[in-house]
């Protein structure tokens, strides 16, 4: 028979000014560990979130960045006549080529520069991908030197409100509009035609070609078609999965949160068991009394157990609220987060996401700390002799 | 009994909770040095023999954008220019590792020495390098880390060329305060990737120090307007470029980190003063045999001061050893290459122990002013 | 209860502590027996052992030889769990210091040892009322220990060993913590625990006021008997 919970709860509430301390440390440790996950989650999901089932992304062969493949005008003439491509209702082949240049732009808030996904389509470029919305302004016409930009990215960016220019490659770029991306990570692009983007930065070769297929046995057909043709050193996959695996930016800070959460829940223990062992040490006499009543070592056991896991769950609990009440005001405040992606070598903006399974998971960690810390002071407490409950005046 | 040692007995009068608390103390100062280590790390660039003198040449577009190859010859002729040579990132993949371990660049095998003076090396591998079209030399770490000796053979399949090429170490140079990059020839490359004419960078050496602002100057004036611009600045300033591409997120990471510490200190002084507090009785009783107020603080502060003391001992002495003798590089896996501890950070480390044990000693001084000596004999021990 | 109408029945026990270096009988070969509805008190100086052997009696200490016999179960035999459930059955104990959980209430801690037991709610709940009926506590009960005075404490406190009905109430200096009056009141309850209620009481004391409510008295010195 174990003793009542609310009698755990109760001596954690009474002795709040030896426990503050403890909880405000889980708590700050769930926190952390919280926040450093969303933001790895946050970054991954801007990647995860990328495309649409129904395309294929073709690359050259070997490259693992669209920036750095290349595909030829006559691979892209060959593959979009193939019957497993899909058209529009005029006829028109469901193929874009596209251009993704990195270019060095200057930050807003005027703290040096940073990299830019620049993306070159083709008419049908837009139409391949439904994910992205125009917001303001229009969209860039073909054939001129217009661009138009992820309103996240011109949050960041000087030089970005619709009719503003900016300079590269010796041509001037006119922002026409702003789009938002979802979410995805065209939200850290900057969309212009294929053609004048070829032209500005000097390329002969598109990177890349997105592909609407009819269905998967279209889609299976055209990878198949690609990977025998010994003439196209090229290599096809759902738009989906490219931009799925995408998400090595996110380990350094993955490991980095690990590395803080694991540091600081040590410490936690220790603020854990110093205060159980004070709670053991004054309640010395509670505990042989309990004893005496007929209570068994191991319901003691147990109960400083649970005592140690409630005060934890009560630090848990508020770092979950300090961390969610993070994210609701950098949500309400608009503020985004940028860095350089391994996988583009551009800035990749994202957003804190906390999910119910880091929520979860932050609690776990924050009732196993209690339970770690109040292990030994427990075993310390079912090991006092009954006849403390009368010696300890 | 001397004074001192009645202080140290009564700091380890509870060793249990001594202990916990030192060791506290010690994870907190543990975390923060190691934060203001990777912080230091991150912000700034390796300070570098050779750096000041060295210029960094890039696409004005970005560097991922590469350039005419004809463009040498204008650079060289610029005065003040002693030496230039290609700098070009090959994104080769080692084996069937799932990523890049290490960069490797393709450049002028003449020009190591007079650009890269730092990169240490044998005659034989300077000879051998310029003289062996596939041959390449490596830094230290990555060939300790990959176990490449002179003489071997590697292949390396390029994410950014459509080649895979093989090379063989004649060389393994150290000294920079990176060694982990291999370099080759660029005239190797050219003729593998059949796409000869484009290089990536230019990295080049200037005479003296007051010829800089003008060379810079120089080079960036001789190429606008053409269909390659470009933007020549000090290594040092490339680098701190690349930092700023870090984005918000190290302001982040840095304010949640100093957050974490600045808690884990209070958590640790809240526990500490809480040991101290729960001898009211002995402090009772010296109060009893006359023990004046003044030197009551005096005990616990000293008492406190010996716990933070100890707490700094074992967390900064612990992250200096373990950072200073231990493989960081290794185990981050080269993504802190140095992972110095400074005398400043230890510093601020000894710094913040003795203002924690302040901190900690000042709730159980104001209680024990407060207290009286009936009311302290009375409390439980 | 064994034939002869003995509840305890004590032969030859002898109790050694080690303190420190030096080895102390606290105990010294004792033998004695205690009848039902007895109220039993033990007197004697400080360290005479009367406390020591008022534990072994209760099961909360152990002899170094010798046998003590409650109910005909030999309490030294059994192991620490079973001591538990042992106490919890058998025995109600009153502390000098009252002992009771500060954070809980009069009625959470006279339902406490009920807890041990298959009683359900309702059945506890009348179980608690009717033992602070019988200490006259029936109107505290939501009170938590710091709000009532020390008479009443000790009185929650014998409510608390009386609640699971056990037919053995020891008591260690009941009244050492309090003033006469509420002195008064506690022996009174302890005395009706033993004509009114059928229990047998044995309480240590050292103070002949409080043993003149006992039935019988025994006096101890150096861990003897000594009438």
């Amino acid at each position: 028979m174990a003793l009542p919970v609310t009698y755990n709860v109760r001596n954690v509430l009474v002795r709040w000014r030896a426990t503050a301390a403890t909880i405000l440390g889980v708590g700050l440790v769930v926190t952390v560990y919280i926040l450093m996950q969303a933001m790895a989650a946050g970054l991954e999901r801007s990647s995860a979130n990328t495309g649409d089932p129904r395309n294929l992304m073709i690359v050259r062969k070997g490259s693992t960045a669209e920036s750095s493949s290349q595909v030829s005008r006559e691979q892209l003439n060959t593959i979009q006549y193939w019957p497993q491509v899909e058209r529009d209702a005029a006829g028109r082949p469901l193929v874009s080529g596209d251009l993704v240049v990195i270019m060095n732009l200057p930050r807003r808030d005027g703290t040096g520069e940073a990299n830019v996904t620049m993306r070159g389509i083709t008419p049908m470029g837009v139409t391949l991908r439904p994910q992205v919305k125009l917001v303001n302004g229009r969209w860039f016409t073909p054939g001129q030197r217009e661009v138009v930009v992820s309103r996240k990215m011109a949050q960041r960016f000087a030089n970005c409100e619709p009719g503003q220019k900016f300079k590269t490659g010796g041509s001037v770029l006119t922002v026409v509009g702003w789009f938002d991306g979802g979410d995805s990570a065209f939200d850290s692009e900057m969309w212009m035609d294929a053609d004048e983007a070829r032209a500005i930065f000097d390329r002969e070769n598109y990177s890349s070609l997105l592909v609407r297929v009819a269905d998967t046995n279209a889609a299976a057909g055209l990878m198949q078609r690609i990977e025998s043709d010994k003439r196209l050193p090229l290599r096809a996959d759902f738009e989906t999965k490219y931009y799925a695996t995408q998400t090595t930016t996110a380990l350094p800070i993955k490991m980095l949160g690990s590395l803080l959460a694991t540091a600081m829940s040590i410490g936690a223990v220790f603020a854990a068991m110093n205060t159980m062992y004070a709670s053991v040490g004054s309640r010395t006499r509670e505990i042989g009394t309990l004893r005496v009543l007929g209570f068994r070592r191991r319901t003691v056991l147990a109960s400083f157990i649970i005592e140690g896991a409630i005060l934890a769950g009560i630090g848990g609990l508020l770092g979950c609220l300090v961390a969610l009440s993070a994210q609701y005001l950098c949500v309400a405040f608009g503020v985004r987060f940028g860095t350089l992606s391994f996988n583009t070598f551009s800035e990749v903006i994202f957003q804190f996401r906390i999910t119910p399974f880091l929520i979860m998971k932050g609690m776990l960690f924050a009732v196993l700390v209690g339970i770690l810390g109040s292990l030994f002071p427990a075993i310390r407490a079912a090991r006092l002799p009954v006849i403390a409950a009368l010696k300890s005046v | 009994m001397t004074i001192p040692s009645f202080i140290l007995k009564n700091a380890l009068r509870n060793k249990r909770r001594a202990t916990l608390s030192v060791l506290s103390v010690a994870v907190s100062l543990f975390l923060l040095v190691t934060l203001l280590v990777a912080l230091r790390e991150l912000t700034l660039p390796a300070e570098d023999a050779g750096a000041e003198l060295r210029v960094a040449v890039r696409n004005k577009i970005s560097i991922a954008n590469l350039l005419p190859a004809r463009q040498r010859a204008t650079i060289a002729r610029i005065p003040g220019v002693a030496a230039v040579t290609p700098f070009t990132w090959f994104g080769g993949k080692y084996k069937n590792e799932e990523s890049m371990t290490f960069a490797q660049f393709a450049m002028d095998p003449k020009e190591l020495r007079t650009v890269f003076g730092e990169a240490k090396m044998s005659e034989e591998s300077y000879t051998a390098f310029e003289a062996e079209r596939t041959a390449c030399v490596i830094g230290k770490m990555s060939a300790e880390k990959f176990k490449l000796q002179v003489g071997d053979k590697i292949a390396l399949e390029s994410t950014v060329y459509p080649v895979t090429m093989e090379f063989k170490i004649v060389g393994i140079y150290s000294g920079t305060p990176d060694d982990r990059n291999m370099l080759f020839r660029q005239d190797y490359l050219d003729e593998a990737s059949g796409i000869p004419g484009q290089v990536g960078m230019w990295w080049l050496k200037v005479k003296s120090a007051e010829e800089m602002p003008r060379v810079l100057e120089a080079i960036n004036q001789a190429f606008e307007n053409t269909s390659a611009e470009v933007r020549a600045e000090t290594e040092r300033a490339f680098q701190l470029g690349f930092i700023s591409m870090w984005g918000n997120i190290k302001l982040l990471v840095t304010l949640i980190s100093s957050a974490v510490v600045f808690t884990l200190l209070l958590v640790t002084a809240s526990t500490m003063s809480m040991a101290i507090r729960e001898r009211f009785r002995e402090l009772a009783i010296l109060k009893a045999i006359g023990f004046r107020r003044r030197e009551l603080f005096a005990f616990i502060l000293a008492e406190s001061f010996v716990l933070a003391a100890t707490g700094a001992l074992v967390g900064v002495g612990g992250a200096w050893a373990l950072f200073t003798y231990g493989n960081i590089s290794t185990l981050t896996n080269g993504l802190f290459p140095m992972f110095e501890v400074t005398p400043k950070i230890i510093g601020i480390g000894c710094l913040v122990a003795a203002m924690l044990g302040i901190v900690a000693s000042i709730m159980p001084s104001l209680a024990v002013a407060r207290m009286s000596v009936v009311e302290g004999l009375k409390s439980l021990d | 209860m064994t034939a002869n109408g003995n509840i305890v029945t004590i032969r030859n026990l002898t109790k050694l502590y080690a303190q420190g270096e030096i080895q102390v009988t606290a105990l010294d070969n004792i033998s004695l027996t205690i009848a039902a509805r007895e109220f039993l008190t033990l007197m004697g100086p400080s360290g005479s052992g009367k406390s020591t052997l008022l534990h072994i009696i209760a099961g909360i200490d152990r002899p170094t030889s010798g046998e003590c016999q409650v109910q005909g179960i030999d309490v030294a035999q059994l192991n620490e769990s079973q001591l538990a459930d042992w106490r919890n059955q058998n025995v109600g104990f009153v502390f000098q210091t009252f002992n009771l959980i500060p954070v809980l209430t009069a009625f959470e801690n006279v339902e406490l040892p009920l807890l041990l037991t298959r009683l359900g709610r309702a059945e506890r709940r009348k179980q608690v009322e009717l033992a602070l009926d019988l200490v006259g506590l029936a109107d505290r009960a939501k009170h938590l220990p710091r709000q009532l005075s020390g008479g009443q404490e000790q009185r929650v406190a014998i409510a608390r060993a009386l609640v699971t009905d056990p037919a053995l109430v020891v008591a260690d200096e009941p009244t050492g913590n309090l003033d006469s009056h509420s002195a008064q009141d506690v022996l009174k309850v302890l005395q009706a625990l033993s004509t009114d209620a059928g229990k047998t009481v044995i309480m240590v004391t050292h103070d002949p006021k409080a043993a003149a409510f006992g039935s019988r008295s025994i006096h101890l010195e150096k861990g003897e008997l000594t009438n």
